[in-house]
């Protein structure tokens, strides 16, 4: 097609566009309540996200090690039997009674996390920075008790361990159950029901999201093809004066598709200024109760949100026009007068 | 395509042609004719007699259930539907109906037509203008059909029909909507295009029409052609 019919086409499709005002208005306020409820549906979702993030602290897995400490005051089994004094009490431990004796111990089996999947990071917690972390914590100011469990080398109770982060919260339960085969870790502390809550949360959402879309979507496309049907059967006489004078059907399809593209188009920009106004009203009536922080700043997805609803856009008015086109481009000029 | 430098080539050939519509009605039965180029050729016959639906043929709205048509070096029967388009830009269309589009006014409604064939804004204004000068409505350019007597919009969808230069010009009943004297200005402006080397091919049932205009006619009726006073050579049968 020439570029000289390109320009004079889309000017027609946008001169049809304002013949037809009413349709078009109509169309594009259906449109921006599909888009908005759309939108919605995303800012419920990524702040629900966001708030998710916060409990995703849980995604952390302590580790003990199996050192002499898990042995005398942990539930790790002594790996030999530890002799009894004479006096029946429990005598001194055998070295070969645990497997971790030295940092250097412990950092091979760090080395053996790492080389796990689904890590993100482990941090080796010695027994002194745990005593460090408790002292601090619930021990400030008994310094009685503090000086107790620092008395010396054997008087730290607890054992040295690992810190570690998981990459995905889907596979936190694998992964607390793979770090227990490792030789030298004692006990595992995980919380993998409130991991498989929290992934459970997650997917339900973005099922939800998606059905919300793809129903939404499927409107959209319905509305749009209702609106160039009407546009068509208003305009049928000048698409029987088009077959009749030679136009083929790209010529005479184009002012349509422009107009279902414009109208998207159009009902997208709408929809995002709506759905800005209406965070800037949640932000100043939330913002009363709630920590500012707690919602998503609209700009962190405003770009993927504007992609979304011209996609909508877009899609439905091509597609919509293009089916409806399909339907009477088939028909004759003496069809055309008696529809 | 065929050749259509040859004057002796009919420009339009019928050749055992009939129609039968889904319904099981007879449209046209067996139909031989060929119309030179330059010929001036009445149809006539009486309503359902099957004049509609050799025009449909022709614009290629219809296909013929049995039998053989050639047009402007187009054969009808084998034309792909995407060539379909380019066929019509050979043809000049005048309905009874004028088919004007409303919101256009006459300059744009016979621009319409260059439009569809991607020519340029200058040639537009150029053959457009030159189209109203024939039919002598330049002064009404710039008016909307409401604006305008039934003749004069006839006469624009005659400029509609020339600015394209077609080999021929189809007119279903151009006269159908307006006064007789006009109908006779009509025919007589069609006749002058005629003069200038156009075929015209004219659909009516005005008999008084027809006798003032000594041209060759083809009588329809019941599907069949009843009498022709031509035989495409130049010779009357």
């Amino acid at each position: 097609m020439k570029l000289s019919s390109v320009k004079y086409l889309t000017g027609t499709g946008i001169k049809n566009m304002w013949v037809n005002k009413l349709m078009t208005i109509a169309s594009v306020g259906t449109l921006v309540a599909c888009m908005l409820i759309i939108g919605v549906a995303v800012m419920i979702a990524q702040n629900v996200t966001f708030a998710l993030k916060g409990i995703e602290q849980q995604n952390i897995i302590m580790v003990y090690f199996n050192d002499r400490n898990s042995v005398v005051y942990g539930d790790a089994t002594p790996l030999v039997e530890i002799p009894k004094n004479e006096d029946g009490t429990r005598g001194e431990i055998p070295e070969n009674a645990y497997l971790v004796h030295n940092e250097q111990e412990a950092l091979a089996i760090v080395a053996e996390i790492e080389k796990l999947d689904n890590i993100e990071s482990v941090e080796y917690v010695s027994k002194e920075t745990s005593l460090e972390a408790v002292m601090d914590k619930y021990l400030q100011g008994q310094t009685e008790v503090q000086g107790v469990l620092t008395e010396d080398e054997n008087s730290n109770p607890l054992s040295d361990g690992a810190k570690i982060t998981v990459d995905s919260m889907e596979l936190y339960s694998q992964t607390a159950e793979q770090l227990k085969t490792i030789s030298g870790i004692t006990t595992v502390t995980a919380q993998g029901d409130i991991a498989d809550k929290l992934v459970a949360i997650t997917d339900a959402l973005r099922t939800a999201g998606f059905w919300i879309i793809a129903i939404l979507l499927l409107i959209s496309l319905v509305i749009v093809s209702n609106t160039i049907r009407v546009t068509m059967y208003n305009r049928k006489l000048e698409i029987s004066i088009m077959k009749a004078v030679g136009a083929t059907n790209a010529f005479i399809r184009l002012p349509f598709v422009i107009e279902g593209v414009f109208i998207g188009l159009i009902s997208s920009g709408v929809a995002f200024g709506f759905m800005y106004l209406m965070h800037s009203a949640i932000v100043t009536e939330l913002g009363r109760v709630l920590s500012l922080s707690s919602i998503v700043p609209f700009r962190t997805y405003a770009l993927n949100l504007f992609a979304l609803f011209a996609a909508i856009g877009l899609i439905s008015g091509v597609v919509g026009s293009v089916i409806m086109m399909g339907r009477y481009l088939r028909k004759e000029g003496s069809e055309f007068r008696a529809l | 395509m065929e050749s259509l430098q040859n004057p002796a080539t009919p420009l339009i050939e019928f050749d055992g042609v009939s129609k039968t519509y889904k319904g099981g009605t007879h449209a046209l039965q067996d139909v031989n004719i060929k119309i030179n180029k330059g010929e001036f050729v009445f149809i006539v016959g009486s309503s359902g007699a099957g004049k509609s639906t050799f025009m449909k043929l022709i614009m290629r709205e219809e296909k013929p259930t049995t039998g053989q048509i050639r047009v402007n070096g187009y054969h009808l029967n084998k034309l792909r539907s995407k060539d379909v388009a380019l066929y019509r830009r050979t043809l000049g269309i005048v309905f009874q109906d004028f088919r004007l589009i409303p919101t256009m006014n006459a300059f744009e409604n016979v621009a319409f037509a260059m439009h569809v064939t991607g020519a340029s804004s200058r040639e537009i204004r150029k053959s457009v203008a030159g189209a109203l000068s024939v039919v002598g409505l330049s002064h009404k350019a710039r008016c909307l059909p409401a604006e305008m007597s039934g003749g004069e919009q006839q006469r624009v969808a005659l400029a509609r029909a020339l600015v394209n230069r077609p080999e021929m010009i189809i007119a279903d009943e151009p006269t159908g909507n307006v006064d007789p004297n006009m109908s006779y200005e009509i025919v007589e402006l069609l006749n002058e295009i005629n003069r200038r080397g156009t075929t015209v091919l004219m659909v009516t049932h005005e008999h008084q029409l027809v006798s003032d205009f000594d041209k060759r006619v083809i009588m329809i009726d019941k599907g069949k052609i009843v009498a022709d006073n031509g035989d495409g050579n130049g010779g009357v049968v």
